[in-house]
């Protein structure tokens, strides 16, 4: 042995000097080095010296890329490499236990060698690397993953029914493969606290201890930081993302704290809670995971004591190193996980806020605390994991503070509620920025400061309301005195919420909460699919349609007049129309969320105008296509904003004109025929239509004389120009960005008007068409040629009447359609198209419409309505004037959609269209 | 097989890296190449709906199985004398590299000729000729098989989005 350590130490010594001297583009050098090395590989003991043989492998490796010329091949490179000798004497020197591998790697990496996943495992495991078994390890994640999620299962069943011995057992069980199994693969961290719960576990079954509300905490707690665990070790090993040693490290760092608290300190350690009341359950990260189970297992061998882990021990989230500190790439390690996190948290954080909203109406509702308490305690998990520390530690904070309210030891209020909602803004808002970062580069990223947050958490958490600074960024002006919304004698709401969490029932109580319950029953199974592959889906049936009408169609197959072949393909075309249907309603999903998110906008606006406004919805499971719910948001926001802003009055010209105080702005959706309507209704005034009209005849909008209805009139609103400049008036009227939301929900392809009773309230109505993929549209014939016109955008058709037809100057041509003169636009001509019709009074003219300009468009023949289904020209032709894409008509030929906006342009540029 | 296309990327400095299999085409009396890999499928004509302002040589799109896709008559495109379309006129259709992604393109073609195995010592670079006439940018290079020249076209540079882009004005 002695003697093996000598050649060791020796080899070496060689092998540093050699690579001091070593000249670049020396390859017979480095083939001496790999001789050395040879050696060195037989001289190690491999049973003590595990680390050591796998650095010298490793390095191997690398030298052995050098050669190959996939490694630089330079100074710096025998520089680094020269380190890395130097940490593996340091290895002899010190021994195993002491293992640089960290820098060691970091010397390797920095030459551009991949270090592989199964070398860089021994880091991880500091004292206990985990086995190098792949097929061993990906068994046991799997198998893991199947054992937390049934153990989650039984948890929530016995939840339900907490007498159940057989959840109990089968919750115990899995724990128990869980531990052996990690055991097995030298896991160590998981198998101990899969052990630790399987005790605390076993106490419960032999009915030493009871199976209340506390275990159950602590067990989800536990599960949830096991699958964190085990979700790590598969990333790792897989080495699907770079390693990540700075969270191992750090929870590592962290667990064995807590192993040495548990084993050192015990109960001792834990400090006594000052308050009387009951004991914290506190589920988050491996720390608290283990510290709880260890706190329930004191209490359960009958110290009794009421335990606190104490604030400092909560105050401060565990901090994965120190090094992340405003180091930006440092969270950019690995990419799949990190998106993985962000669409992840922008959906916790809209779970928050509907709940926090939820909560507002019911302070008291642990339910809904707990629902708002989970995605914090997730987002923080997460976020720490990958070194995102500023938002780990504002949800962290955060999530203390729900926990007091949970506890009782704070009751709700709407300072609480108004701080919840900052924090998940301002997370929503640094999130947004990691996403950032990752798409465009380090440069994008925005440092946060959250300290104020914190300080008013703190306060919050102090009790001390009254001193709270109001929180800049949810709003600025008038904000009404804040109050506890449902002021409740401290004790009692202590005693009321406190009792069920103790006696380990969680039976929510009745009413809304009952409804909440059923609701989330409806939900039903579904898995995420990948929005290319639907839209190919969506293609391949369109095109079955056209093709089955194609065959049907044929000339040869039309001349047959079997009745079976008939029937056949009666039954073909229904298939066929019932998979377009299916493959066009997976891409639709309900309007809810959107809807939801006004909701937080009315909140808002409200406080912030000093008036009361209820926002009832109905309709939120209409459907409505992906792709358009994006698009829909900006104009509703604004036409929301609108309704409350100058729609719903005050509540004091409220009862003044015999209305209840509170207004209320209703938002519906529903389906009627091709479309789906959206109306935002308000119970206010009504449009001030006089004021509208005076504006109109200043800007030459309208005709002194003209006859207009007030609906003509209140339409106004929406044109460019019209409103957003200068404000219709300066106490009331709609206006601000009216045209911005003509604009997105014509380029949606759908179209808004606002219907208006004096004194009762105004109606915005939206038309939206079901999809995006499919229009609707009138097919015409130019010539040969046949375009498609989006039918919302045509007015009416007609054959002109000579005696309407006017010139300008013998060029410019209008049209007199109901005592409106209309430009003609002559398609052929704009298009180019040889053989059209020329005569106007032989063609046939549509009048179209687009962002308020009308047009009289010359076609020669309408052909017929038809829904089709838009293709992109591709990006070889995206920006043809005029057209707006193709689409494939019922005989295989590709027929064009226009583009009326750029067509009404070109007909411009191109001047009268008389030939 | 992979040469031809590696050829296609590195331009024609290099005409050693040129060697590889081409499909031939005529053009006039004029004989064609264009690397194989290029080349998606080859369809005989098929109806060809207009596109109002584009270049001349773009002829309109087709449905290709359900896709939109341009098609540019490549006598145009090199200012040829136009043919009538007879019952020889083809469509290869090509995958150029366009700035998001491979696109397919259709190069109407007097017809198709055969694919041919090109090596090395066979291919020159292309000369050079006065007058600027000639878009030598176009070609890779000449190949010389049994005493008849064959052009070889550089289809990225030929319908690439970028030489399509700037003519698309008109």
């Amino acid at each position: 042995m002695a003697g093996a350590e000598q050649g060791v130490d020796e080899l070496l010594d060689d092998l540093a000097v050699k690579i001091m001297v070593i000249e670049p583009g020396d390859l017979s050098s480095v083939g001496d080095l790999l001789e050395i090395l040879e050696r060195l590989q037989s001289a190690v003991e491999p049973a003590t010296q595990k680390k050591l043989q796998q650095m010298i492998r490793t390095f191997q490796e690398a030298l052995q890329k050098l050669v190959m010329g996939e490694l630089p091949d330079t100074a710096a490179s025998y520089e680094k490499l020269g380190e890395c000798i130097s940490r593996m004497q340091e290895v002899l020197r010190n021994g195993e236990d002491a293992a640089p591998l960290g820098s060691f790697f970091a010397h390797l990496r920095d030459i551009g060698f991949a270090v592989e996943s199964g070398a860089t495992d021994g880091v991880s495991g500091g004292q206990s690397g985990f086995s190098r078994d792949r097929e061993l390890i990906e068994c046991f994640v799997d198998e893991a993953a199947e054992f937390l999620g049934s153990i989650e299962a039984n948890i929530l069943q016995l939840e339900k029914t907490p007498g159940d011995r057989e959840a109990v057992n089968a919750i115990f069980r899995a724990f128990h493969t869980i531990k052996g199994t990690a055991g097995s693969v030298s896991l160590d961290e998981i198998s101990r606290l899969a052990h630790a719960t399987e005790n605390l576990l076993d106490e419960v079954r032999g009915g030493r201890f009871a199976m209340d509300g506390d275990v159950i905490e602590a067990v989800l707690g536990v599960a949830d930081t096991l699958r964190e665990m085990i979700a790590q070790v598969r990333d790792v090993f897989r080495a699907e993302a770079d390693y990540q040693p700075a969270g191992i490290d750090a929870s590592l760092a962290l667990i064995n704290r807590l192993m040495e608290k548990k084993k050192g300190g015990g109960p001792a350690e834990v400090k006594r809670d000052a308050l009387p009341e009951a004991q914290r359950v506190k589920p988050s990260g491996t720390s608290e995971s283990l510290d709880l189970v260890c706190r329930i297992m004191d209490k359960g061998a009958g110290q009794g004591a009421k335990t606190d882990p104490g604030k400092d021990g909560l105050a401060e989230p565990p901090v994965p190193s120190p090094l992340e500190q405003g180091q930006v790439p440092d969270f950019m390690k690995d990419g799949d996980l990190l998106s993985g996190f962000i669409s992840e948290a922008f959906e916790h954080l809209e779970t928050i806020e509907l709940n926090v909203l939820e909560l507002e109406q019911n302070p008291d509702d642990i339910e809904i605390i707990n629902n708002i308490f989970r995605p914090f305690h997730t987002i923080k998990g997460v976020s720490g994991f990958l070194n995102l520390t500023t938002i780990n530690k504002l949800a962290h904070a955060t999530e203390n503070l729900l926990d007091d309210v949970r506890n009782s030891r704070l009751s709700m209020n709407s300072a609480i509620i108004d701080i919840v909602l900052g924090v998940g803004d301002f997370l929503r808002n640094m999130i947004q920025n990691v996403s950032d970062v990752l798409e465009k580069g380090p440069e994008a990223y925005r440092p946060f400061d959250i300290k104020e947050f914190l300080e008013r958490i703190k306060i919050c958490q102090g009790g001390d309301v009254a001193s709270l600074p109001m929180p800049k960024s949810v709003w600025d002006v008038q904000t009404p005195r804040l109050q506890p919304r449902q002021p409740l004698p401290a004790d009692q709401s202590v005693q009321e919420s406190v009792e069920p969490m103790l006696a380990g029932s969680r039976t929510p109580e009745p009413g809304v909460t009952a409804a909440n319950l059923a609701q989330k029953k409806n939900i039903e199974a579904s898995i995420k699919v990948d929005v290319k592959k639907l839209d190919g889906l969506v293609n391949a049936v369109g095109e079955l349609v056209i093709m089955q009408a194609m065959v049907r169609h044929n000339p040869l197959i039309q001349e047959l007049s079997d009745p079976k072949l008939n029937k056949d393909f009666a039954q073909l075309t229904r298939i066929t129309t019932e998979l377009q249907k299916t493959a066009m309603s997976m891409r639709m999903v309900p309007i809810r969320q959107t809807f939801q998110k006004m909701t937080r906008l009315v909140r808002d606006l409200s406080k912030k105008m000093g008036k009361k406004v209820d926002l009832v919805m109905e309709g939120e499971d209409t459907e409505i296509d992906r792709n358009m719910v994006d698009s829909i948001y900006d104009p509703l926001v604004h036409m929301i904003r609108n309704s409350v802003d100058h729609g719903v009055q005050l509540p004091a010209e409220r009862v003044r004109t015999g209305k209840p105080e509170t207004g209320t702005v209703r938002l519906s959706a529903y389906q009627k025929g091709g479309n789906i309507i959206i109306e935002i209704a308000d119970d206010g005034d009504g449009v001030n239509t006089a004021k509208i009209r005076k504006k109109a005849l200043e800007r030459g909008l309208i005709q002194e004389d003209g006859h207009y209805s007030d609906h003509e009139i209140n339409n106004l609103i929406f044109l460019a120009g019209f409103s957003t400049a200068d404000k219709i008036t300066d106490v009331s009227g709609r206006g601000v960005g009216m045209d911005v939301v003509k604009k997105g929900v014509e380029s949606l392809r759908g179209k808004v008007e606002l219907q208006s009773t004096p004194g009762e309230g105004s109606l915005f109505l939206m038309y939206l068409p079901l999809t995006l993929a499919i229009i609707d549209g009138i097919v015409v014939r130019v010539g040969s040629e046949r375009y498609i016109i989006p039918t919302i955008a045509i007015r009416e058709s007609m054959r002109p009447r000579m005696e309407n037809y006017n010139t300008v100057q013998g060029k410019g041509e209008t049209l007199l359609v109901r005592d409106t003169l209309l430009p003609i636009i002559r398609l052929y001509h704009v298009f180019g198209v040889a053989g059209a019709c020329v005569d106007i009074s032989q063609g046939i003219t549509v009048v179209i419409e687009n962002e308020g300009r009308q047009r009289a468009l010359l076609v020669d023949e309408l052909l017929g309505k038809q829904e089709v289904v838009i293709k992109s020209l591709g990006g070889y032709m995206q920006d043809v004037k005029g057209v707006a894409g193709g689409t494939i008509l019922g005989d295989g030929r590709v027929g064009l959609i226009l583009d009326l906006a750029g067509l009404i342009n070109v007909s411009e540029e191109m001047g009268s269209g008389v030939i | 097989m992979a040469s031809a296309a590696g050829a296609q990327a590195t331009g024609k400095q290099n005409v050693s890296e040129l060697a590889g299999k081409y499909l031939t085409f005529d053009l006039g009396k004029e004989e064609y190449g264009i690397g194989i890999l290029k080349v998606r499928e080859i369809i005989g004509l098929m109806e060809i709906t207009a596109v109002p302002h584009t270049p001349r040589y773009i002829k309109g799109v087709i449905n290709l199985r359900g896709s939109v896709i341009p098609v540019l008559d490549l006598r145009s495109k090199f200012n040829m004398e136009p043919q009538d379309y007879n019952e020889r006129t083809c469509i290869i259709v090509v995958e150029v590299q366009g700035e998001s992604g491979i696109i397919l393109v259709g190069m109407i073609v007097d017809s198709v000729s055969e694919v041919l195995n090109i090596v090395d010592g066979e291919i020159e670079p292309p000369p050079t000729f006065g007058g600027g006439d000639v878009e030598t940018a176009n070609f890779l290079g000449m190949a010389k098989i049994k005493g008849r020249v064959k052009i070889l076209l550089d289809v990225d540079k030929v319908i690439g989005e970028s030489g399509l882009g700037h003519s698309a004005v008109m």
